[in-house]
C-alpha cells in the first residue's frame, strides 16, 4: 500500500512541476466535443451478460507549447465526461453508466514537413465512474476509480483545399501502468463499505487493464476565430483484476468547436494596448 | 531494430481482449450458463458436499438429459428450478416473468410452530407499535416485542423508547417467528441493546475467484454495544424454521449476549449474502456469495438450534394458548 500512495505522490508531484514550465506567451487550442455512438459493455460482478446501448461523450482538450527542450514540448489536457445506457441481449435488463476521466499529456514534437506535425510523449490521468445494473440485488453497481501513466502519440496534417484551411488530427493513448479499485471476485459492497478491504487497490498495466483510446478528427476553419471540429472516437477500456472482468468498448461520432488563443502577461498587454 | 520488434510484439500479444464466454439463448445455453454461475460464484459448493453429498458435476450431467431443444420456457424453469432445488438453498431463486423459483423446503418440511392468530391474541388490541415492533406488557409483566420482517425499518429511537416502555418489565420475549429475514443493520442494530461490550459474534468471508475453495480469509464480525438504552434483564428470543437470513444472524449474534436464551425449533439458516446474476434470455438468478459463519468459524447455513427446544402443542392450541410463548414466560418469572 505505501509503495502505491507513493507512486500517486510521484505523479502528482510531477503534474505540479511540469505545470510549472508552461509557456506563457504560447499559442493555444481549447476545444469542446459532443460525441454521440455506441457503446458495448461487460462486467462479470454484475452480470457475465454482454450489454449494448447508447454513450454520449463530453469532451474538452486544451493543447499548447510549453518552454520546455526548446518549446519542442507540447502540454495537453483532456476531460472527458459519459454517460451510457446500455441493455441485455433480451432487453430485460438496463445498466446505466457514468465515468469522468481527466489526462494530462507531454508530448514532444517532430515537424518533418510544414504541414506535418508528429508528436510522441506520456501522460497521467484518471477516471472516477459508476455502473449500475437494474437487477437489484447486493451487487447492483460497481465503481470505478483509477489512476495510471499512458503513452501517447500524435499526428496533425494541415491542408488546403481551395482557399480552405484544414487540420487532419489522429491521437491514441494507452495506459502502461497504473493503480485502481476493484472489489474482489465475491466480495460485497456493504463489506467494503464497513472497511472490510482486501486488495482492493490493484496494480494495472495493458496484460490486465489493456485499454486504448484512439480519436481521428478533422478541423474545418469556418469564419475568423471559429473551427468546427468532426470526428470519431474510439474508447476502449478494459480490465481483468480480481477474477473481475470489465470492458467498455464504445465507437462516436464527435463533433464540436475549437478556438486558439494567445496568453499574455502583463507587459504584453499594455503594450498591446489591452485594458482589463 | 529485430530484437526490439520481438520484444513489442511479445508485449502486444500479452494485451488482449477481455471478454466473458458468452452462451447461446437456447434450452442448453441458459443451462449451461446457469451451472457455470453456480460453479463459480456460489459459495457453499464445498461444504455442501461434505455436509449433504452434493455434486456439482454430477447435477450437471443429470439435468443436461431433460434439456431437448424444442422445451418452452416453462419446461426449461421447472428444469432449472429442479437443478437448483439440489443445492437446498432458500436464498437461491430463479426469477422468470410468470414466476418466482425457489426452494422454501428449509421451512415447509418442518412444523412451522406458529399459529399467527393465536399468537397476536396475545397483543390483543391494545397493543403499541414503534416502526417494525409490536410491543405489549404481558399480565405477568413479561415484555413482549413481535417482529416479524428484517425488511421493515428500525431506529435507534424506536428500539430505546420500546425498551424504556419495557423498563420495569421481569424480562422481555423477543418473537422472530416467520420473520424471513431482511436488512442485516436492522438486526444488528435491535441485537447492539443486549450487550455492554464489543463481542465477536462471527465471521464472514467473501469468493476470491472461480474455484470452489477460493475464499478470502476469515474477516470478524463484532457486536458493538447501543449508546443509547441497553436491556439487563433475561431475554428469550423465540425461533422457528421460519427464521431465514438476516433473521438468522440475528439469532447468532443475540446467542453470543449474556442474559438471552434461544426457545422454539431450530432456524431455518440462509447464511449467505446473495448476489444477482442473469442468464442469456434474461432470467435472474439470486444465489449465495458470501458466507457467515458463528463465533466458532461453523457454518450456520442449516440453521441455528435453540438453546431450549419447544414445539407449538396442539392442545394448548385448543385452548388458545401458544406453548412457546407459555414456555417463554414460565422460565422468566422463575428466573
Amino acid at each position: 500500500m505505501k509503495k502505491r500512495l507513493l507512486f500517486l505522490s510521484l505523479i502528482v508531484s510531477f503534474v505540479v512541476s511540469a505545470q510549472a514550465q508552461m509557456a506563457k506567451d504560447s499559442l493555444r487550442s481549447h476545444a469542446f466535443s459532443l460525441g454521440i455512438g455506441s457503446s458495448h459493455q461487460l462486467d462479470t460482478y454484475l452480470s457475465p451478460q454482454n450489454y449494448d446501448g447508447v454513450q454520449i461523450t463530453l469532451m474538452r482538450e486544451t493543447l499548447r507549447m510549453t518552454r520546455l527542450a526548446e518549446r519542442r514540448i507540447s502540454f495537453q489536457t483532456l476531460w472527458q465526461g459519459t454517460f451510457s445506457h446500455t441493455s441485455n441481449a433480451t432487453n430485460t435488463t438496463k445498466d446505466w453508466g457514468g465515468m469522468i476521466s481527466y489526462d494530462a499529456f507531454w508530448h514532444y514534437n517532430w515537424t518533418p514537413t510544414a504541414s506535418l506535425r508528429l508528436m510522441a510523449g506520456a501522460g497521467v490521468g484518471g477516471e472516477l465512474g459508476f455502473l449500475y445494473n437494474t437487477h437489484g440485488g447486493n451487487n447492483p453497481a460497481q465503481g470505478r476509480l483509477a489512476i495510471d501513466l499512458s503513452a501517447s502519440a500524435m499526428a496533425i496534417y494541415r491542408f488546403h483545399l481551395g482557399q480552405q484551411p484544414f487540420a487532419l488530427r489522429y491521437q491514441a493513448y494507452m495506459p502502461v501502468l497504473g493503480v485502481m479499485f476493484s472489489p474482489q471476485f465475491g466480495q460485497s459492497y456493504y463489506e467494503i463499505g464497513q472497511g472490510k478491504l482486501n486488495h482492493n487497490v490493484c496494480l494495472s498495466q495493458p496484460a490486465n487493464a489493456f485499454s486504448l483510446w484512439q480519436q481521428i478528427t478533422l478541423d474545418v476553419t469556418l469564419g475568423k476565430n471559429v473551427v468546427l471540429r468532426t470526428g470519431y472516437l474510439c474508447d476502449i477500456r478494459q480490465s481483468h483484476v480480481n477474477n473481475i472482468k470489465v470492458h467498455n468498448r464504445s465507437h462516436s461520432f464527435l463533433i464540436g468547436f475549437v478556438r486558439y488563443f494567445r496568453l499574455m502577461d502583463k507587459k504584453q498587454a499594455i503594450a498591446s494596448s489591452l485594458i482589463l | 531494430m529485430k530484437r526490439f520488434l520481438i520484444i513489442i510484439f511479445s508485449l502486444l500479444s500479452l494485451c488482449s481482449c477481455v471478454d466473458e464466454q458468452q452462451f447461446t439463448n437456447t434450452p442448453e445455453g441458459n443451462m449451461e450458463a446457469l451451472w457455470k454461475i453456480i460453479d463459480q460464484h456460489y459459495c457453499f459448493l464445498e461444504y455442501k458436499s461434505q455436509a449433504i453429498g452434493l455434486d456439482w458435476n454430477e447435477v450437471r450431467a443429470t439435468y443436461r438429459q431433460r434439456l431437448h431443444p424444442n422445451m418452452n420456457s416453462y419446461q426449461l424453469q421447472e428444469v432449472l428450478c429442479n437443478m437448483l432445488a439440489e443445492l437446498r438453498d432458500g436464498h437461491v431463486n430463479l426469477y422468470t416473468a410468470s414466476d418466482v423459483g425457489r426452494y422454501w423446503s428449509w421451512k415447509e418440511d418442518y412444523p412451522s410452530n406458529l399459529d399467527t392468530e393465536v399468537r397476536d391474541s396475545y397483543l390483543g388490541t391494545d397493543y403499541r407499535i414503534a416502526a417494525g415492533m409490536r410491543y405489549k406488557i404481558l399480565d405477568d409483566n413479561v415484555g413482549y416485542i413481535l417482529y416479524t420482517s428484517f425488511s421493515s425499518g428500525i431506529g435507534e429511537g424506536n428500539i430505546a423508547e420500546v425498551l424504556h416502555y419495557l423498563r420495569l418489565c421481569s424480562g422481555l420475549i423477543i418473537d422472530v417467528r416467520g420473520n424471513g429475514g431482511g436488512q442485516l443493520d436492522y438486526a444488528q442494530r435491535l441485537a447492539s441493546h443486549f450487550t455492554n461490550e464489543r463481542i465477536l459474534v462471527g465471521y464472514t468471508q467473501h469468493k476470491t475467484g472461480p474455484g470452489h475453495n477460493e475464499f478470502s480469509s476469515f474477516t470478524e464480525e463484532y457486536l458493538e454495544p447501543s449508546t443509547t438504552v441497553r436491556w439487563q434483564k433475561p431475554v428469550i428470543v423465540l425461533t422457528n424454521r421460519g427464521c431465514y437470513s438476516s433473521t438468522n444472524t440475528f439469532v447468532r449474534d443475540m446467542l453470543c449476549c449474556p442474559l438471552v436464551k434461544t426457545l422454539g425449533d431450530s432456524t431455518g439458516g440462509g447464511s449467505g449474502m446473495p448476489f444477482t446474476s442473469e442468464l442469456p434470455n434474461g432470467w435472474s438468478i439470486r444465489f449465495s456469495a458470501c458466507p457467515q459463519y458463528d463465533r466458532n468459524k461453523q457454518h450456520i447455513e442449516f440453521g441455528i438450534a435453540p438453546t431450549i427446544p419447544c414445539a407449538l402443542q396442539e392442545e394448548d392450541l385448543k385452548k388458545g394458548k401458544d406453548t412457546l410463548i407459555e414456555k417463554a414466560r414460565e422460565i422468566l418469572n422463575q428466573e
